[in-house]
Order: structure tokens, then C-alpha cells, then sequence
């Protein structure tokens, strides 16, 4: 290619790059604002960064429908399927600048992470070509690992000291099987008919190492089993408002790439090894280990990061039938999934800000005193369990339809298996999930306590989340309809 | 005129309206739970007035819900669907008797009088919803709805152990419900309406999947379908699936251990709700759903499920002879009695199906009785030992009496509500051998013992409590008579009791044209089906 039609490439490509530009411009704008502002630092930074994610969301809302375009070489291609997970980004690092609160002196830093992860997380969802997947993979890991350490004590340090050894070796294995499979390719554009061709005649078993390696590492963002170990440490010495985010954008960025890397390694049905059934069991695994290890912990945060393991294979069920469908109602899964999950670690969040919490029996009585709180915590752990009339009842239905229809089509007992246990695991979930309203309702009060600090902003924020939840699943229609008319093609 | 929109979201939104009401008017929660089963009483006298005793759905209210477009696969399609037809009108007449019974028995309620109230009126609009839905998904939704509630009041208000009873309670509820669920999702997909569109529409509606017709073919659970699992096809552990589901509610042996621990502990109007309304979800989902849906399979294991009925009514009975507590020797009573139930339903004939569903609606009246008794004596006492007491006829003349009058019921007197059911069901089951050949002769015969275990538990019960010389252990309390709450919620009962065993043509115009068409399409559509 001549250089001068590389340049037009690029700079026609970045017109496609609107809202990560912008996303990059409020980060060095953040960067040198937190140099020179003496105080109110973090007011200012906040209020820049909303701004930015709300221009970013408007960006892509406002190209919608996108006609696919690669970028940049086929680098990356822009469709409306990684714009949705853009979307649900930015709405994610919305909700976390709203929920968090940050000593003055970090508040630049924080903020500045958590744009970087964005960014990585929109280039994620765009990849194409193994080389963009690893820098935009590892500029979330990075990161990641700074906030998990971000309550700067003790516990903090060794939760993020762990989820980095994890990472590093999770992103090793990865790029050993990337060159593995270059070496059965010679490509690292995933999406290249060359890619398809030489895989399809290649043998089984080298193949089978070098995805498994490949998956491992996106698995480890996903925090599916076997690779979720790093989750419960982190989740429980990170700052709550930081666990809501990484529990969800790098969780859902890494389910965008994945998705796109298993239909790839699918090679449209003609792979020697049955994804289907791999998707399922790691389905399957995470699931009952999730939940059965919810099931012991008593501190909530702990105990939230087994949940999150669980839905992660909730997930996954939708890839595992391999249908658009599937995908779509994943996608439905990944919405109400982004604001239950959010609406639940706000709530934690402000209870810590006023108990220990790192006790599941320091929440004994306190529904009696601090109502609304924990009404709205009892909302949220009702929609994680999938019981109506909650959102969460809405999305599991169509996600285990999906499978019905899955094994109706396949006749694949691994499905009907998935489904069964899927199904069944819902009661296991209630009892954990159950655990925390449990205590706030049903418990009298410890002598000595008293309620929690009410903040009327926080309180309508929840309000408004617990709202959405209840609409969708009054209303579900309409979001649905809009997730069906993205089509996506590998 | 919506009047049954009206019944299930007048209470649903006054709950919500109270909730705005600061917690500090303490008193007034209990006259508004009443005004609204007052006008529950209304709104029931004109559904009455409107409803003809031909059968058949009436009332009809029908709204698009949810529409989603599933792509390649079609249109998913739930409806907001409500009507009445005997099955549904019968219940929801005594749900509304037995609600406003509750209320008033939940006068003295003390602790947290506001989140009680809302608690029992989201309860209330969650039975009539879940008895008037005809959409399998608005049945499920409005089903899961009472589970919350319940678990609330249970765990809150209840007794001593009520943290574990009401969370066992929860949970098998929610196992029976999720079993219900599979069936759910694997019914949607297999079933479309009949209206005809370029596009598949898989649908909710009750009415579409009981006709075979609509049976997507290809689908696992098409008639023709020749897939397996174990030695049963696919529609044959669809069925199981849904019968296990709604005897867990009934509740049968072996699912029955949540009762007596749920009963137990549960405050009083409680007890009276979960015995007299939550208890019938169980019959009311297999005449309803299991039965009709899946005739070919119902017939098929018709055996197994008269079967576990006649366990029930022997094992329960066996029971409530040994229980020491008054409430659990009333909690294994109901076991015994729903056990009935599935004999009835088992036996196919038109005469069994009347009787369960009399049964149902007997027990009903018969069973809420019985726990307020059992109430009245624990508001005085604290203690519900049967060992404790004795000669308590000559201390509480009037409370005696109720007491008389609810054992006689339940033991199935004639003359008395009980009666009704228990001898239609045995019509039914002792004919059934010679009609459809469904569930043989001995089945019958033991189940009378049921009939004789019954009037032994009642009758030593009564000969212990109530007669020799008056003794009241570790009671120090006065044992007072009736008050006048008291009277005016078992004196309804009792005229209710009395009534309905004198003349049984006010329930049966109702539900004997439910039946015989229940009947009816049973073997049009399920026996061709069967070998």
C-alpha cells in the first residue's frame, strides 16, 4: 500500500474514532487540570468527565445505525454491535463518577484510570486483529490493577499485587497462544478468510492449546471459571464504587471480544472442536462454582464477587447457542445486568459510608431503621436472583429461551444440562442474595445502632435505577426491539 | 367495566399509597386494609350479579403485554389475559371471604402495623391476580409476586422459630416455581396462535396451549415428537415437571415438611391465608395448567398421581394422631385433606373433579377456621400444647362450640362443608375403575381410612382439650370466651360452614359446568393419544 493511501486510510479512520478522541481529550485535559487546580479539584474533574461520556454517548447515539467499516488497515471495524457495548461504557463510567468519592489529592489519578479503561474498553470492543486486541486488552489491565489498589491500605495493595500476578500471567498465556496461532495462519486479522481457511484443514489438538490459551486470558477479564480467582480478593479490598465499574465494563468488554473471538475460532461451524459445548461447560462451571461458593462467605463484597462469577455465566449462555439470537439476548442480559449490578454496590456503598460492612451480620436490623436503603438493596438482590417483578426475572427468561431453542435446534445435551442447572441454581442464588435483606428485615436491631446516613441525591439515584429495572420488565419490548435490529457479521 | 382489574390492583395500589403515609398513623393502616376488602365484597357481589351459570370464560379482559421480536425465530408474545370461569370464580369468591377475614384478625397486630398492611394487601392483589390470569407468564409473574410478601410476614411477625420457617418456605416454593418455569419456556416456544401471520407468534396464553393444535410441529414438545429422555418423551417430564411444581404448593408427601414448620410459626391471619387461599394454588394448577396442557400424559399417569394423594391423606392423617401442637395437628390435617384433592383430580370423572374442586373451597372456610381457634386459645395462653389443656368446654362455653362445629366440618359430617367434597371425590373414585379405568378400586377403599384416622385425631382431641374436669398447665392467663372480633369472624365462618353443607347447589351451579367440560376435553384431546 502507498504511503499516501495509508494517510487517507488513517485519517479517514479517525473520523469514525469520534467518541474515543473526545474520551482521549478529556483525559489529558483531566491530566493537566489535576496539576494545576489548587482546590475543588474533584468536583471540576467529575463534572468534565460526565460532560465528556455524555458527548461520547450522544456521538455514537447519533451515527446510529452504523454501516460496518473497518478501520485503520482492518485494525478494528466499527459496527453496531461494538457500538452497543460502547454505549453501555460510558454509561458504566457514568454511573461510577456519580457513585464515587475520592480524597482530593487522588482525585485526578482516579479519574484519569478510569478513562483509560474506557478507552481500552471501546478499542476492545472494535478489534479486529490480535495485535489491537492485546494493547486495548492490556491498556484495561493496567489500569485495573492501579484501582484495585486504590484504598491505599494493606489489604488493598495485596488484592491489587494479586489481580496483576493473575493478569500478567493470563496476558502471557494469551500472547503465547496468539503466536501459536499465527503460526498456524500466518494472519492476525481474526476475521480474514485466510484465517478461516488454514484453520479449517488445520489438526485439532495444536489448535485446541493455542484458543484455549487465547480464551484463558479473555476468560480471566470475564472472571469465568477457571479463571476467576483474582475476583473475590479484589473485589473485596477495592473501593466499592471501583469494584461496581470493574465488575462490569471490563467484564462486558471482554464478553464483546469474546464472543467475537469464539464465532471466529466457530469458523462458522467447521471447527474440528465443538465451541458450543466448551461455551457451555465453562457456562456451567462458573455458575455452580459461583454460587456454591457464594453461598459460604459472609463478607458481602466477597460474596458479590462470586455472584458476579455466576452471572458471568449466565452470560455466556447466550454465546453458547451460537444463534444471533442468543447473542441479542445476551446483550439484554448485559444491560439490566449493568444496572442491577450498579444499583447493588451503590447501596453497599452507602451503608459503608456509614457501617462496617465487612460482615454480612453488621447489616443485622438495620431495614427497620434505615427503610429505603435497604428496600432498595432487597430490590436489587431480587432482580441478581431473576425473580419478577424485576428486570432481572425479564432477562434470565429470554436468555434460558434462548437456550430452550438452542438444544430444540442442536439436540445438544449439554444445553438441556445448562438449562436444568441454570434454572435450579436460582434457588441456591436466593439463598446468599437473600441473605443480606434477610438480616436487615427480619433480625431486631443490635443495641447501639442506628441509621444510616441518608443523602436525598443518592437516595434518588437509586430511585431511578430501581425504576428502570421495574420498567423493563413491565415494558421490555422496546429496548429488545432496538438490540434486535443490530446485525453483526464476523 | 375492568371488575377484575379493579379487584387485583385496588389493593396493589393502595399498598403503594400507604407506603407514602409517614409509619406514625399506626392505627389507620388496619381501617384502610379493611375498607379494601369491603370493597373487594363490592366488587365480588357484582361479578356475581354479571356472571352466568353456563360455564365458560366470562369477563374477559385482554391487553397485548409484552411483544418482542425474537428474529429469526419469531414474535414472543405475552398478554395482559383475565377472566372467570367456574374453577377461577369459586376461588376467587373465597379469597375475598378469606381476606377479609384476615384483616380482621390481624386487628391486634402491633409490631410495625404499616409494613404488615402493605405486605397483606400486595398479598391480596397477588392471589386475585394469580387466580385470575389466564397468561401463562401473568400467572407466573403474579404467583412469584405472593412468594415475597409471605416470606415478610412469615419472618417477621411469626413465632419463635419463624426465621427458619419462613426461609424453608421460601425456598421450596421457589424450587416448586422455578419447575414450573422450565415448563414455562420449553411451552412458549413449542406453542403458536392459531390466527394466521407470515411470522411464527409463540404465546403465553393458556387457552392457545391447551389446544393440541397449536402445537408447533418439530417442536419437543409436539404429540408426534419422538425424542426421549430416560424412557418418558419430552411432554411426559413437562408434566412431571408441572405437577411436582404445583404439589409442592398443595402441599403432598413426600414436598409437605415446609407446611407444619411454616404453619407453626406463622402469625394467626397468616396461617388462615396460607391455609385457606396459598394451599389451593396447588389444585388449582393441575385443573388449570398440568391437566389440560398435557392431557395424553395426565391420563398416563393418572395412577401415580391418585397414588401420592392417597399417601397424603394416610400419612397426613398418621400425623396430625401424633402431633402434640393444636396448629401442626391442623397443618397435617390440611395435608390429609389436600391429599383428597389429588384423589378426586386423579380420577378423572366428572364427579371426582367437582369434588376436588368443593373440596378446595370447603377446606378453604373450614381450614381458616380452624386456625383461628387455634388462634384465639394462643392470643390467651402463649401455649398450644393439646397436653396442656383439658376441660376447657366448661371455661369457654361459646369457644367450644366453634370448635365443635370446625372439627365436625373437617372430619366431613354430613350437613357440613366438608361432606360435599369428600363424597363427591369418592364417587368419583370409586367409579372411576369401571369409566375410564384410571385409578383402580382399592385406591378408594384405602382412602376411607383417611375418613376414619380423621374423626379419630378430632374426636381424641376434643376428649382431651375439652372434656373431664378443667386444667390449664404452666397458664396462668384468664381464659376468657369469645370477644366480639372474635364472634364476627367465626361466625361467618360457621354460617359459611353450615350453608354450603345444606345447600351445595350455590357452589355447584358454579363449578359442575368447569367440570364435566374439564372432563370432557380431557379424553377428547388426550385419549386418542394414549396406547
Amino acid at each position: 500500500m502507498e504511503l499516501k493511501e495509508q494517510l487517507t486510510g488513517i485519517s479517514e479512520s479517525a473520523g469514525h474514532l469520534l467518541p474515543e478522541l473526545v474520551l482521549i481529550l478529556s483525559l489529558i485535559i483531566s491530566l493537566v487540570l489535576g496539576l494545576i487546580l489548587k482546590k475543588n479539584k474533584q468536583t471540576i474533574l467529575n463534572a468534565v468527565s460526565i460532560v465528556t461520556y455524555l458527548i461520547s454517548f450522544l456521538l455514537i447515539i447519533q451515527t446510529w445505525p452504523h454501516q460496518p467499516v473497518s478501520l485503520f488497515g482492518g485494525m478494528m471495524r466499527l459496527d453496531d454491535f461494538s457500538a452497543f457495548f460502547k454505549l453501555l461504557f460510558f454509561l458504566g463510567g457514568f454511573l461510577t463518577i456519580l457513585i464515587s468519592k475520592q480524597k482530593e489529592e487522588t482525585a485526578s489519578e482516579y479519574i484519569i484510570l478510569i478513562n483509560a479503561i474506557l478507552l481500552g474498553a471501546c478499542l476492545l470492543a472494535m478489534s479486529m486483529n490480535f495485535v489491537m486486541l492485546l494493547l486495548s486488552l492490556e491498556l484495561i489491565s493496567l489500569p485495573s490493577y492501579m484501582l484495585a489498589g486504590f484504598a491505599f491500605d494493606r489489604k488493598s495493595a495485596e488484592g491489587s499485587l494479586k489481580y496483576f500476578l493473575f493478569g500478567t500471567v493470563a496476558t502471557a498465556c494469551m500472547i503465547y497462544g496468539i503466536s501459536l496461532i499465527y503460526g498456524l495462519t500466518s494472519t492476525l486479522d481474526f476475521s480474514s478468510n485466510q484465517f478461516i481457511e488454514s484453520l479449517i484443514d488445520s489438526k485439532a489438538p495444536l489448535l485446541f492449546v493455542a484458543s484455549f490459551l487465547i480464551l484463558a486470558g479473555l476468560l480471566f477479564k470475564i472472571a469465568a471459571v477457571p479463571f476467576h480467582l483474582w475476583a473475590p480478593d479484589v473485589y473485596e479490598s477495592a473501593p466499592t464504587p471501583v469494584v461496581a465499574f470493574l465488575s462490569v465494563v471490563p467484564k462486558l468488554a471482554g464478553l464483546a471480544i469474546f464472543i467475537k473471538m469464539v464465532l471466529a475460532l466457530n469458523l462458522f461451524g467447521q471447527s474440528a472442536l465443538p465451541w458450543s459445548m466448551i461455551v457451555a461447560i465453562v457456562a456451567i462451571l462458573s455458575i455452580v462454582i459461583g454460587n456454591l461458593s457464594a453461598l459460604a462467605q459472609t463478607n458481602p463484597k466477597r460474596m458479590l464477587a462470586y455472584s458476579s462469577i455466576a452471572q458471568s455465566g449466565f452470560l455466556l449462555i447466550g454465546l453458547a447457542t451460537m444463534s444471533m439470537e442468543g447473542i441479542h439476548f445476551m446483550m439484554f442480559y448485559a444491560v439490566i445486568f449493568l444496572i442491577m449490578n450498579f444499583l447493588v454496590f451503590s447501596v453497599l456503598h452507602q451503608f459503608e459510608n456509614s457501617i462496617n460492612i465487612q460482615s454480612v451480620n453488621n447489616f443485622t436490623g438495620l431495614g427497620r431503621l434505615s427503610i429505603f436503603p435497604a428496600f432498595v438493596l432487597l430490590i436489587g438482590m431480587i432482580s441478581l436472583t431473576g425473580l419478577p417483578p424485576t428486570a432481572g426475572f425479564t432477562a434470565k427468561l429470554l436468555i434460558f429461551s434462548s437456550l430452550w431453542t438452542g438444544y430444540q435446534d442442536s439436540q445438544s445435551v449439554v444445553l438441556l444440562v445448562l438449562f436444568g442447572v441454570g434454572l435450579i441454581n436460582t434457588v441456591i442464588a436466593l439463598f446468599y442474595y437473600l441473605k443480606i435483606p434477610y438480616l436487615l428485615f427480619l433480625k431486631e436491631p443490635v443495641s447501639g445502632s442506628v441509621a444510616i446516613k441518608n443523602s436525598f441525591p443518592r437516595n434518588l439515584f437509586h430511585l431511578i435505577l430501581v425504576m428502570l429495572l421495574i420498567y423493563l420488565f413491565l415494558l421490555p419490548g422496546g429496548l429488545m426491539g432496538w438490540i434486535n435490529q443490530i446485525t453483526f457479521v464476523l | 367495566m375492568y371488575l377484575l382489574s379493579l379487584l387485583i390492583f385496588i389493593p396493589i395500589g393502595t399498598a403503594l399509597l400507604v407506603l407514602l403515609v409517614p409509619s406514625r398513623f399506626g392505627r389507620s393502616f388496619r381501617s384502610v386494609a379493611l375498607g379494601v376488602n369491603i370493597v373487594q365484597v363490592i366488587i365480588l357481589l357484582l361479578i356475581l350479579s354479571q356472571y352466568s351459570y353456563e360455564g365458560g370464560f366470562q369477563l374477559i379482559e385482554k391487553i397485548p403485554w409484552i411483544s418482542i421480536d425474537l428474529g429469526a425465530w419469531g414474535v414472543l408474545q405475552a398478554e395482559y389475559f383475565v377472566a372467570l370461569d367456574g374453577l377461577s370464580l369459586s376461588m376467587v369468591a373465597l379469597s375475598v371471604f378469606i381476606l377479609l377475614i384476615a384483616t380482621i384478625s390481624s386487628w391486634t397486630i402491633e409490631k410495625n402495623r404499616k409494613g404488615y398492611f402493605v405486605l397483606l394487601l400486595i398479598l391480596n392483589g397477588a392471589i386475585f391476580g394469580s387466580f385470575c390470569a389466564l397468561d401463562f407468564l401473568l400467572f407466573y409473574v403474579f404467583f412469584e409476586f405472593m412468594l415475597l410478601p409471605m416470606y415478610f410476614l412469615i419472618g417477621i411477625w411469626g413465632g419463635v422459630k419463624r426465621e427458619y420457617a419462613s426461609i424453608k418456605f421460601f425456598l421450596y416454593t421457589l424450587l416448586g416455581s422455578i419447575l414450573i418455569l422450565i415448563v414455562i419456556v420449553a411451552l412458549y416456544i413449542s406453542v403458536q396462535t392459531p390466527e394466521a401471520s407470515d411470522r411464527i407468534v409463540h404465546t403465553f396464553n393458556v387457552l392457545h396451549m391447551q389446544d393440541l393444535n397449536n402445537l408447533i410441529p418439530d417442536s419437543l414438545l409436539a404429540l408426534d415428537s419422538l425424542k426421549l429422555i430416560g424412557s418418558f418423551s419430552f411432554r411426559y417430564w413437562a408434566f412431571l415437571l408441572l405437577f411436582v411444581g404445583f404439589i409442592i404448593k398443595l402441599p403432598a408427601v413426600p414436598f409437605h415438611t415446609w407446611l407444619p414448620d411454616a404453619h407453626v410459626e406463622a402469625p394467626t391471619p397468616i396461617s388462615v391465608i396460607l391455609a385457606a387461599l396459598l394451599l389451593k394454588f396447588g389444585g388449582y394448577g393441575l385443573l388449570r395448567f398440568a391437566y389440560p396442557i398435557f392431557p395424553d400424559a395426565a391420563i398416563h399417569f393418572s395412577w401415580f398421581v391418585g397414588l401420592i394423594g392417597l399417601i397424603s391423606i394416610i400419612y397426613g392423617a398418621l400425623n396430625a394422631l401424633s402431633s402434640k401442637d393444636l396448629k401442626r395437628l391442623i397443618a397435617y390435617s390440611s395435608v390429609s385433606h389436600m391429599g383428597f384433592v389429588l384423589l378426586g383430580i386423579a380420577s378423572a370423572t366428572v364427579e371426582g373433579i367437582t369434588g376436588a374442586m368443593y373440596q378446595m373451597f370447603s377446606h378453604g372456610i373450614i381450614s381458616a377456621m380452624l386456625f383461628l381457634i387455634a388462634g384465639v386459645l394462643y392470643d390467651r395462653t402463649g401455649d398450644r400444647m393439646i397436653e396442656n389443656y383439658s376441660g376447657l368446654a366448661s371455661k369457654m362455653r361459646n369457644y367450644s362450640a366453634f370448635v365443635l362445629i370446625a372439627f365436625f366440618a373437617s372430619m366431613g359430617l354430613p350437613g357440613f362443608a366438608g361432606f360435599m367434597g369428600e363424597v363427591m371425590i369418592f364417587f368419583g373414585a370409586f367409579r372411576s375403575s369401571a369409566v375410564n379405568g384410571l385409578i383402580p378400586t382399592w385406591m378408594a377403599i384405602t382412602a376411607t381410612g383417611g375418613l376414619l384416622l380423621g374423626a379419630a385425631y378430632y374426636l381424641w382431641t376434643i376428649q382431651r382439650m375439652f372434656y373431664g374436669p378443667f386444667a390449664a398447665k404452666n397458664v396462668t392467663a384468664d381464659l376468657t370466651d369469645l370477644n366480639n372480633r372474635e364472634y364476627s369472624m367465626l361466625l361467618p365462618l360457621a354460617l359459611a360452614v353450615l350453608v354450603f353443607g345444606i345447600l351445595p347447589q350455590l357452589l355447584l351451579n358454579y363449578i359442575n359446568p368447569f367440570a364435566s367440560e374439564f372432563v370432557n376435553n380431557l379424553f377428547q384431546s388426550g385419549n386418542p393419544l394414549t396406547p
